[in-house]
């Protein structure tokens, strides 16, 4: 996903100088091309993301679109004012991008998951948080935060992930995007924990239950059409790699709660049990509940009524 | 009719004019940090009486200097040089921290024309402008950034990260000025976390120094008008300066003047200017 999103950015920067790449020296082998082609693009500003996220505020003052990049926690909660005064207060069009979605540095530590960033950025002010599925999904975006202008959050997955949609898709802000459709209920995802709620949902068409599936990039502009007809059609199970406490499933039940739908709704995401324990990202998905059988048991429970 | 002040060109008579709205306005408004304005205000003063090139009119000219006042305690100074310089209308400053007024108790830009960034957590404006000057450099625009710290903020890591920055990427486009009062919230500066030597820590990191008295408007002008690297200019300053009972007491970093203070502080104006 991140090397998706670097050659979108790099593709799109060359027709508009006006894009800025900056980096709290971060991305190794991952940022040489756009260094190398775009130098009066690019500033790796040191190993100081409080710093930078406020350069990159004053920065993009000037006209600029600036796209902050490091890790996870890094251009996010290490920053969490910066970015708050300098770029949200006062409106300044920066992009904060962050790569290791969840778990995807798994066997790194818990200081390199990324798993309260959501809840803690969605709550700023003006904050735009996107969080795309796949490579496909990722180039659309790159593409459209190319051509905006608000401070918006790009919460990438790492490398290899695998494609959940077939085709590049095309990305409306706000909108769902379904992958398949199904009678029974709804699986709804952000990321690239898609995978896991496809191979759900084969196991649900396995006990005869059919469902939609679908991932949800904009969790800060809800696609309320869409959760309207997911509640009709049955059960609502809210899949992502983060924290339970303020997340995606957070911000639907918010929503739900706000519009008085009636919604029968169970979260998947991250228990937090242990948090030293260490491990690949599969693994430590599958330990913190992020899971096919969490999905399917909560969903069936749910059915059951 | 909102009155629109014209501007003064000599920096004395703009920093004589700001003291008496900060000390009526911080009054009114039952408002702290009175004394950080009065100790701030010759160099905003200086700065907006030509040191800087900024004025109403050029607010829209991207060539132009930007000020940003970091230290956004200090509001009421800031507030009372724009409206005195005729960037916002002078009534403005009557309703400082008023219910849905434009000027908050920290600086505050929405709205408020001639303030470049909302600032009142410390360490923020530095990084700021940086990218500012930065963004200018890189992009071959003219035209400076100058950004007033408080001594204390100097506490704060990101001064020193942009101070690293600043000399890295070679930007002669920006000048820090420090107002080095020497008292910060709760005591000296130097009995919190010691600053000294002070200006040897900015020449190691690479940055053209000069220590200067910091109310002597021809020092704060020589100073501020040549350049060939990020500069710092540590103004040594006199916290509540210009009213001997506010001078160098950490009590007057929150009290609001009475309505008797005022008038003894305005006496005292008249004898010292």
């Amino acid at each position: 996903m991140r090397d998706t999103f670097v050659k979108t950015l790099l593709k799109e920067a060359k027709k508009d100088p006006n894009i800025i790449l900056m980096t709290g020296d971060l991305g190794f082998g991952v940022l040489d091309e756009f260094q190398k082609e775009l130098p009066a693009q690019f500033i790796n500003s040191g190993v100081n993301e409080q710093t930078m996220m406020g350069l990159a505020g004053g920065y993009a003052s000037t006209g600029k679109r600036v796209f902050v990049y490091s890790i996870g926690n890094f251009p996010t909660l290490r920053c969490l004012e910066q970015i708050r005064n300098d770029v949200c207060l006062m409106n300044n069009s920066v992009v904060v991008v962050s790569v290791g979605a969840g778990y995807a540095y798994g066997s790194q530590g818990y200081t390199h998951h990324a798993l309260e960033d959501i809840a803690v950025l969605r709550a700023l002010p003006n904050m735009d948080v996107i969080v795309p599925a796949d490579p496909h999904e990722t180039i659309g975006i790159t593409q459209l935060l190319t051509t905006t202008k608000n401070p918006s959050y790009l919460r990438l997955g790492k490398s290899n992930e695998p494609l959940i949609h077939d085709k590049e898709v095309s990305i409306t802000p706000g909108k769902i995007n379904e992958i398949t459709s199904g009678a029974d209920g709804t699986i709804i995802f952000s990321g690239s924990v898609g995978v896991i709620a496809l191979e759900a949902a084969k196991e649900l068409e396995s006990q005869a239950i059919s469902v939609s599936v679908a991932s949800m990039p904009f969790v800060s502009r809800i696609d309320l059409d869409y959760l309207k007809e997911s509640a009709k059609r049955g059960p609502i199970i809210i899949v992502e790699e983060h924290s339970y406490r303020g997340g995606v499933g957070s911000a639907v039940l918010e929503t739900l709660s706000m519009q008085g739908i009636t919604a029968q709704v169970a979260l998947v995401a991250s228990a937090q049990t242990n948090l030293s324990q260490i491990g690949d990202q599969d693994f430590l998905r599958n330990e913190n509940g992020i899971n096919v059988f969490s999905i399917v048991s909560k969903f069936k429970a749910l059915l059951a009524g | 009719m909102e009155k629109i002040h014209s501007p003064f060109s000599n920096a004395a008579e703009l920093a004589l004019a700001a003291r008496h709205e900060i000390i009526k306005m911080t009054s009114v408004a039952k408002a702290s940090h009175v004394a950080s304005a009065l100790s701030v205000v010759d160099i905003l003063s200086t700065l907006y009486a030509g040191s800087a090139d900024i004025s109403s009119s050029k607010l829209d000219d991207p060539t132009r200097d930007i000020v940003i006042l970091s230290k956004g305690h200090s509001a009421s100074a800031l507030y009372s040089v724009l409206a005195l310089q005729g960037f916002f209308p002078i009534e403005w400053l009557a309703d400082y921290c008023k219910n849905d007024a434009p000027l908050g108790g920290h600086v505050t830009s929405k709205g408020v024309p001639g303030v470049e960034l909302s600032t009142g957590s410390l360490g923020h404006g530095l990084p700021y402008g940086l990218g500012i000057a930065m963004s200018r450099k890189k992009s071959g625009v003219s035209g400076r950034v100058f950004v007033v710290l408080s001594d204390g903020e100097c506490d704060e890591g990101t001064i020193w990260e942009s101070a690293m920055i600043a000399n890295h990427h070679g930007l002669d486009n920006l000048v820090v000025i420090v107002d080095r009062n020497k008292i910060q919230s709760l005591t000296f500066t130097e009995d919190t976390l010691k600053l000294e030597p002070f200006a040897d820590k900015w020449k190691a990191f690479g940055w053209e120094t000069e220590e200067i008295p910091g109310h002597d408007y021809q020092a704060l002008q020589k100073s501020l008008a040549t350049q060939s690297a990020p500069k710092c200019i540590i103004a040594d300053t006199t916290k509540g300066k210009g009213v001997d009972f506010m001078e160098n007491s950490v009590l007057w970093h929150y009290k609001s003047p009475s309505t008797d203070d005022v008038t003894k502080a305005f006496e005292q104006l008249s004898e010292n200017y």
